[in-house]
């Protein structure tokens, strides 16, 4: 699925959280979108969904594949969420519901886009579970018995079983520890390039950028300030606000 | 939906489901869509869905097994043994009533009124000569059936309420959250006063009054806890998978909300069993002749001074069990929440 996004602008209240953004993911492709906190990230990737707060106010344009995000009915939304967009949170015990079974989680997407058996539905969660590296017995488990790493990957199971075709990682690792970050950047990026979906991958880590993506955004306060490959932006800065992001990176790194 | 069709071809599902099948390269084998056999993409052709079948599942005793969990968990406390126990003897006692009691509860004898306990009254005789037990029993009947329907009506409008202030949509939550608590500030008594105005003294008086006044005490009280399970990552993750507002609501935050709404039912039923005897003392409540522990309480109080034991009778029965619907609520909120309970857990893998 490809993705465009023109003079895209998010206000709450007074508050103006993103302006003038443009950002392009072709069919296929891993983009980065990286930035401090309270840059805006987050905010781009719910506008894409319809899943802004209820008082936000959107203005310019996001395309998916031909259909407008912004501005478009709960109808139109509901069904490219979950169907045609996959989308993985940040913290994966808090976007588990405590009191459901993973298996039931795994497979809320099927159940409210397709029309399948139970049988058949309990037969792709259990495959999907093996793709993700995660015992099928884990499907009648709750969240609060699985580890980090498991957890992100029943998330992971969530966005990707009914084959979207664009994937939204919002910091999938930050609530992770390195071993466990950098098993999932790879499994997910084995999973999206063997899908032939697209990915935008949203973090404020470089190195994790770098495992996950092969062109990137840099957002500051809102704005983008700089984009190109991957490698460019991490080999040499252009503008002054990439270079910070990038050597604060290094600094955390050798430290 | 019409935006399938506004989608380029290149990124329409071709059907086939399973990011493992693709990866797997058994697409195939897995195939589903409008050639598929089994179901097709929502939405996708205009051809009868298949029926569901799941001729090989085998029937699933799972809810059983819960319930014989839930009530092991219970049991394995003291407080939850005192409530099992209490509790189910008042529904022996009520169900037993109906073809059975001790005396005829018409059966007066005028020469034995307010009578001690003895081998033939054994809880003494009330100022009629009516036998005190027999009446506690029909009246376990009536408060049984007052407690059960108060807790329905209440849990519905409860719910509603609740669900309303909740909700996504500003206008609806905004409207539901005045209502509330507006209508919370009038007395559940003054309702049944009002209710009795047009319909006299009735049960359905005192369930209609405990009914709406607990479900308005509900809805303000588990609002809280509703209000983070809207709020949360797994609400927007629901929503992110294609679910819709009444969806979330109701798969995702009634059920994380439901320990504060099943403690606030269970009370609600005690509360219920002490409305019944206050509404029937001031004469709104269970009618004249139908037996109920209210009745009971009502008709011996004003003789408390001389003959005391016609009074602690019914008031140690109310009392008794209305501890054990308290505890009988706390019991079971521990009892039904998965992350607590892990026997739970086990018996739903």
């Amino acid at each position: 699925m490809s993705v465009s996004i023109r003079d895209l602008g998010i206000v709450i209240g007074s508050q103006t959280l993103v302006s003038d953004v443009d950002l392009d993911i072709a069919d296929g492709e891993r983009v980065g979108l990286i930035g401090s906190s309270g840059s805006g990230k987050s905010m781009i990737s719910k506008a894409m969904l319809g899943l802004t707060p209820d008082d936000a106010v959107l203005s310019g344009s996001v395309n998916l594949s031909g259909v407008e995000a912004v501005g478009a009915d709960e109808v139109t939304l509901a069904d490219l969420r979950g169907r045609y967009v996959g989308t993985i949170l940040q913290d994966p015990f808090s976007s588990l519901n405590p009191v459901t079974t993973v298996g039931r989680q795994i497979e809320l997407p099927l159940r409210l886009h397709y029309r399948l058996s139970k049988a058949e539905r309990a037969g792709r969660v259990r495959r999907m579970l093996a793709k993700v590296g995660l015992d099928a017995g884990l499907a009648d488990r709750h969240p609060n018995e699985l580890s980090g790493g498991q957890a992100q990957r029943a998330a992971i199971a969530t966005a990707l079983i009914t084959s979207p075709r664009l994937i939204v990682a919002d910091e999938p690792t930050t609530a992770l520890d390195s071993i466990a970050q950098r098993q999932i950047v790879d499994l997910l990026v084995r999973l999206v390039d063997d899908s032939g979906a697209s990915m935008l991958f949203i973090t404020h880590d470089f190195s994790v950028l770098a495992r996950a993506t092969t062109r990137a955004y840099v957002l500051e306060h809102g704005r983008v300030v700089e984009s190109g490959a991957t490698s460019d932006l991490l080999a040499k800065p252009s503008t002054p606000q990439a270079g910070r992001l990038v050597g604060a990176a290094r600094k955390l790194a050798l430290e | 939906m019409a935006q399938h069709d506004m989608l380029p071809a290149e990124t329409v599902h071709d059907g086939r489901l399973g990011i493992s099948d693709v990866v797997a390269g058994s697409c195939q084998a897995d195939a589903v869509g409008p050639a598929g056999a089994e179901g097709s993409p929502q939405g996708r052709d205009s051809s009868p869905r298949p029926a569901l079948h799941t001729p090989d599942e085998p029937v699933s005793l799972k809810g059983l097994g819960k319930l014989a969990v839930v009530l092991r968990s219970m049991w394995s406390q003291g407080e939850g043994r005192f409530a099992l126990v209490v509790l189910a003897c008042w529904i022996v006692v009520s169900l037993a009533s109906i073809v059975w009691t001790p005396k005829k509860l018409w059966e007066t004898d005028g020469y034995h009124v307010w009578a001690p306990p003895s081998a033939d009254h054994l809880l003494g005789t009330d100022g009629t000569g009516a036998d005190v037990f027999s009446w506690l029993m029909a009246g376990a009947r009536t408060n049984l059936l007052i407690a059960i329907l108060s807790v329905m009506l209440a849990g519905v409008v409860g719910v509603t309420l609740l669900m309303a202030m909740v909700s996504r949509s500003k206008m609806v939550s905004a409207i539901s959250v005045v209502a509330v608590d507006a209508l919370i500030s009038i007395p559940t008594v003054l309702i049944a006063l009002i209710l009795a105005v047009p319909m006299g003294a009735s049960i359905a008086v005192i369930i209609l009054a405990c009914g709406v006044g607990y479900g308005l005490n509900l809805a303000r009280i588990a609002r809280p806890q509703a209000l983070l399970a809207a709020g949360s990552d797994y609400a927007v993750s629901a929503r992110a998978s294609g679910a819709s507002g009444g969806y979330v609501l109701f798969r995702h935050v009634l059920p994380n909300s439901l320990p504060s709404i099943m403690v606030q039912l269970s009370l609600s039923a005690g509360t219920a069993i002490l409305a019944e005897s206050g509404l029937t003392y001031l004469g709104v409540g269970v009618p004249s002749g139908v037996p109920s522990w209210g009745h009971s309480l009502s008709t011996s109080v004003k003789l408390i001074d001389v003959y005391p034991l016609t009074v602690v009778w019914p008031g140690l029965t109310v009392t008794v069990v209305v501890v054990a619907l308290n505890l009988f609520g706390d019991v079971l909120r521990q009892a039904i929440d998965p992350i607590v309970n892990t026997a739970l857990r086990k018996v739903a893998a």
